[in-house]
């Protein structure tokens, strides 16, 4: 009675993992495209916390979500809540999302008030 | 509703769990210890109902997991109110949290059916309890699955 059972279950477990993989994800670089992207625009909101920092930015009417690194890899870039506010001209240089639909990039540099912040500065582009 | 939200993420202590470069991490180690432990005694507890490990002693074994098992929800309720609690607004917007959160009460109410019918003295062996052994597999698996797409979507 048991072996169907265990059967069926590992089938469903195979279905639901196969469904993950396809997915995008926000976690690391796999939801990303591989080309370089620019966002520029206005900081409407700011977060700099766990599990990883963020920038709203409103771009020509399109609100845009940028993501950044965890807050420990963020703040030791020098991007703190003090350096940036809601209003300030930004600049974010990263990776958008494979899904162009979607208004959405993950930044490896921050340009705020005329100072570069990396924040994956294993990750920009080269100079 | 956003009021309450936004004021859970002002509390001193979520402030400082936002900033944390330690206790964030250790939360969230110490949320996956208490998923981790009631998903294994959730499994076996249902496989027991369901006809395996015939050899230990069905009452003793389901006594001993259902313990584990309420000790870990409680841990996970508490860790995971944590991990909510850092930007509680933009978590409480996603579509696949709200679906966690329901399945959770689903496996909440499927549990407490069990219960009322295990009182009632249905034999755990049962066709009734078998499906709600089933059912109780297919929600808590669910349950970590929406979890950790939390993580990855919205």
């Amino acid at each position: 009675m048991l072996s169907p059972f265990i059967r069926g279950a590992t089938l469903a477990a195979a279905v639901m993992l196969a469904a993950g993989t396809a997915a995008y994800a926000h976690h690391g670089w796999s939801w990303t495209q591989d080309g370089f992207f620019e966002l520029k625009g206005r900081i409407t909101a700011i977060y700099i916390g766990n599990p990883h920092a963020t920038l709203d930015v409103d771009a020509k009417g399109e609100a845009w979500r940028v993501e950044m690194a965890p807050p420990s890899r963020t703040i030791a870039a020098g991007f703190t809540e003090e350096v940036a506010k809601v209003g300030d001209e930004v600049t974010a240089i990263g990776h958008r999302s494979r899904d162009e639909s979607e208004k959405r990039m993950k930044a490896v540099r921050v340009i705020v008030g005329g100072k570069t912040y990396d924040v994956y500065p294993d990750r920009v582009p080269p100079a | 509703m956003d009021g309450f939200f936004a004021g859970i993420e002002q509390l001193a202590l979520v402030r400082g769990l936002k900033a944390s470069f330690v206790a964030y991490p250790i939360v969230n180690a110490l949320h996956i210890m208490s998923i981790g432990s009631l998903l294994t005694s959730v499994w076996l507890m249902d496989l027991r109902i369901l006809g395996a490990f015939r050899s230990l002693p069905q009452a003793a074994f389901i006594v001993l997991l259902r313990r584990i098992a309420l000790t870990a929800f409680a841990g996970a309720l508490v860790t995971g109110s944590l991990l909510f609690s850092v930007r509680a607004s933009e978590y409480a917007a996603m579509p696949i949290f709200l679906a966690k959160m329901t399945l959770i009460l689903l496996a909440g109410a499927n549990f407490l059916v069990f219960m009322r019918r295990a009182k009632g003295g249905d034999e755990p062996g049962g066709g009734a309890m078998a499906v709600l052994a089933v059912l109780s597999l297919v929600l808590w698996t669910s349950v970590l699955f929406a979890g950790r797409f939390i993580g990855f979507l919205g």
